[in-house]
């Protein structure tokens, strides 16, 4: 979607937003290890207006760290579709990018943006927590810009989202059958 | 062989007959044993001292058509170990669970049965523990080709070959 | 009140890592649970098959995030073993140094998570960026911060230079006074006191039908510590002493790990010490790194990490690749049987208490 699309409003309202990111506290992989550095003392990831948060109904980006596993993407879909909009997603590490390591393993999938729109990716196994920050940077750029728009993609693609999450996962539904 | 270790094993040769023993270092011994066999040898262990179940295992020897199940027990008292083996058939793995001397062997069954297709009469409990709808042989079996798996179910990014990039790297403009 | 069906994980603040609980509760109290591992299962003993023994170098630190080095080193030791490799002295005794220094990481990172879930932010600050110290060490020898890939079969990957020794000597001069604030911190609190004492409770019998090792077995008075019964590396000739506590509830382990950073660092300084001048890697087989044949054999590894017994089962048939690798996690039956067992009975505030300090860690049951 072209720049000049938003309205006044519009762009005032990202301005803001950028101003205020809510990070969904969920660890999909191993690079949520590199996000309590980030987080605290050292590194302080809140004097950019950032934090983590609990709920997915609450937050403003799905911060999706390394690899996914099947079982996981059905949860990361779920967690996404119940963010409320404007969402936007960061994908950490190359194996969200084309697989990384585990390009062949039976298990993880190989490209996040195939199953939900992912506006940046951090690449590197770990990426450091400077990266991390320079990434956050970016992103607050591309949404004052109006560039961040993958939850508008999400919409107007619904469709093939949807069909390649069916043929990866052959079913989104979430079997949490009680483990008798 | 330690010396708590060789007494170990004299006690088992009285209850096991044509023990096959495979020294791997000082303080660890590999015992290969026919089926009937490893349920008392793994008692007459645990009374022993060694009672702590590190791992169950298996090992797809897929060119002889057989499992091979592992066993590793630990004592705490001197710090050895035993592995004891035992090969199972391949095209009906099927065994006989240990969950009444270890609890935790029940999981351990679990996951072989969940990765290897191996069957433990009397662990009822086999749901699949680790994997969501799997829709194919159990993983872990040599002939189980995960990149054929990953290529069919998840697929790649498609990268567009920059030329003129190459052409530079190549001309040596600038480095690769 | 009838009973409500709860879902503790995967997304969930409390949770440590990407691993659920299913619990039926009643009113405050758990009656039922059952854990739901899998969320992080990408099939590493499918892919060390696949791989050459040395390109198994890159993916082995990766099967547990919070303790790379002790997978390493569990790799290299059990090719070595199957192979009869000895390894220069040196190496070892640079073994030993990084092992210690990734438990004291280990250990200083068990502080976020137990201050998170207590709600005593401080420690998680503190213990993160402590932590982060060790990790520049880690990144000024082997030049990253969480996944090293230093350990390799037949040694390590670079000499540990003068430079190094001293910096690791200030940060464990820094790491030592900072313990003490810790101790004020913690331990000399009243609300730790009253939220961690007597909860979590495991006896000493129960802890050893169950299998359970490392502190959790150690904080009932159980004095079994690889390190000393099944030595490896040159750990029977350090001095160092094994922490236990006769309690067995979370505050006991919470102490017994704090205890334990003393004893690494007073075994990394012996280290230093006693660390002779020499090579630091021998090649495992003849020819080509990449090409390297380990012969035909069977080893089981294992060593004491923070959480307890880690250990590796290798095959090898002679050729290129692992036969088969299995992995065993270090928290496995805290994990499964203890998840089961054990937190029927607790409330549900409690229940990311038992998670945290018995240290249920997800990548390595997953794997």
């Amino acid at each position: 979607m072209a720049v000049d699309e938003r309205s006044l409003w519009e762009k005032i309202a990202d301005k803001l937003r950028s101003r205020s990111l809510w990070m969904l506290h969920y660890c999909t992989g191993c690079g949520a290890m590199e996000l309590p550095p980030t987080m605290t003392s050292r590194f302080d990831m809140e004097r950019f207006g950032m934090g983590p948060m609990a709920t997915p109904r609450q937050a403003d980006i799905l911060f999706i760290t390394g690899y996914l596993s099947a079982k996981t993407l059905r949860r990361v879909i779920y967690t996404y579709e119940k963010m409320a909009e404007p969402r936007y997603v960061i994908g950490f590490g190359s194996c969200t990018l084309n697989g990384g390591i585990y390009y062949d393993s039976y298990a993880t999938i190989n490209r996040l943006d195939y199953y939900i729109p992912v506006d940046l990716y951090i690449a590197g196994c770990m990426p450091r927590p400077e990266a991390l920050l320079e990434a956050f940077n970016e992103l607050m750029r591309m949404i004052r810009r109006g560039e961040a728009n993958g939850w508008k993609k999400y919409k107007e693609n619904y469709e093939w989202y949807k069909q390649n999450q069916i043929r990866s996962l052959g079913e989104v539904f979430v079997h949490d059958e009680f483990h008798e | 062989m330690m010396n708590s270790m060789s007494n170990t094993v004299e006690k088992l040769k009285r209850i096991v007959n044509n023990l096959d023993i495979t020294k791997v270092d000082e303080r660890e011994i590999k015992l290969e044993l026919p089926n009937e066999q490893v349920l008392p040898t793994l008692l007459a262990l645990k009374e022993d001292g060694y009672s702590h179940l590190s791992l169950i295992t298996a090992v797809d020897w897929i060119d002889e058509g057989k499992f091979e199940l592992v066993y590793i027990l630990y004592s705490w008292d001197n710090g050895g170990k035993f592995l004891i083996t035992t090969k199972i058939n391949r095209d009906t793995p099927k065994f006989v669970t240990v969950k009444h001397m270890w609890p935790i062997a029940r999981y351990y069954e679990r996951e072989l049965h969940e990765f290897f297709g191996i069957k433990f009469e009397g662990n009822n409990d086999m749901r699949p523990l680790f994997l969501e709808m799997w829709d194919d042989m159990p993983p872990l079996r040599k002939d189980f080709d995960p990149f054929e798996y990953s290529k069919r179910k998840f697929p790649d990014r498609e990268y567009q070959k920059d030329v003129i990039h190459e052409a530079k790297i190549i001309r040596g403009d600038i480095d690769g | 009140m009838g009973e409500v069906k709860l879902f503790f994980g995967p997304n969930h603040p409390g949770m440590h890592g990407n691993f659920s609980v299913h619990m039926y509760v009643e009113g405050d109290t758990v009656e039922k649970a059952r854990p739901l591992p899998g969320f992080l299962h990408r099939g590493f003993e499918k892919l060390m098959e696949r791989r050459l023994w040395y390109q198994n170098l890159a993916l082995i630190p990766r099967i547990c995030v919070p303790e790379p080095d002790i997978n390493e080193a569990c790799y290299a030791m059990a090719v070595e073993k199957i192979a009869k490799i000895d390894v220069p002295e040196r190496a070892q005794w640079i073994r030993m140094i990084v092992l210690e220094l990734a438990r004291i990481a280990s250990h200083l990172m068990s502080f976020p998570g137990i201050g998170g879930t207590i709600g005593l932010y401080t420690s998680s600050f503190w213990g993160v960026s402590d932590r982060d110290r060790i990790l520049d060490i880690f990144e000024s020898l082997t030049g990253a911060r969480v996944y090293h890939m230093y350990i390799i079969p037949g040694g390590v990957r670079k000499d540990l230079t003068p430079k190094i020794q001293d910096l690791i000597f200030n940060t464990l001069n820094y790491i030592e006074e900072r313990l003490g604030e810790y101790e004020t911190l913690i331990f000399k609190n009243r609300i730790v006191h009253t939220r961690l004492k007597g909860i979590a409770l495991l006896d000493k019998e129960t802890a050893l039908e169950l299998g359970v090792t490392g502190v959790g077995l150690r904080a009932t008075g159980v004095p079994y510590d690889i390190r000393k019964v099944d030595s490896y590396l040159f750990y029977d000739k350090v001095d160092f002493e094994v922490p236990t506590a006769t309690e067995g509830d979370a505050y006991a382990r919470v102490y017994l790990k704090y205890l334990e950073i003393y004893q690494s660092i007073k075994i990394i300084r012996q280290c230093l010490e006693k660390m002779p001048e020499g090579k630091i890697n021998v090649p495992i087989s003849e020819g080509n790194a990449l090409r390297y044949r380990v012969p035909k054999g069977q080893a089981y590894v294992h060593i004491e990490s923070t959480r307890g017994e880690y250990g590796y089962y290798m095959v090898s048939d002679g050729g290129e690749k692992p036969y088969r690798v299995a992995v065993r996690g270090a928290s496995y039956p805290q994990t499964f049987i203890g998840i089961e067992k054990y937190l029927p009975g607790t409330r549900i505030e409690d229940v990311p208490i038992w998670l945290s300090t018995m240290d249920v860690c997800a990548p390595e049951v997953d794997r």
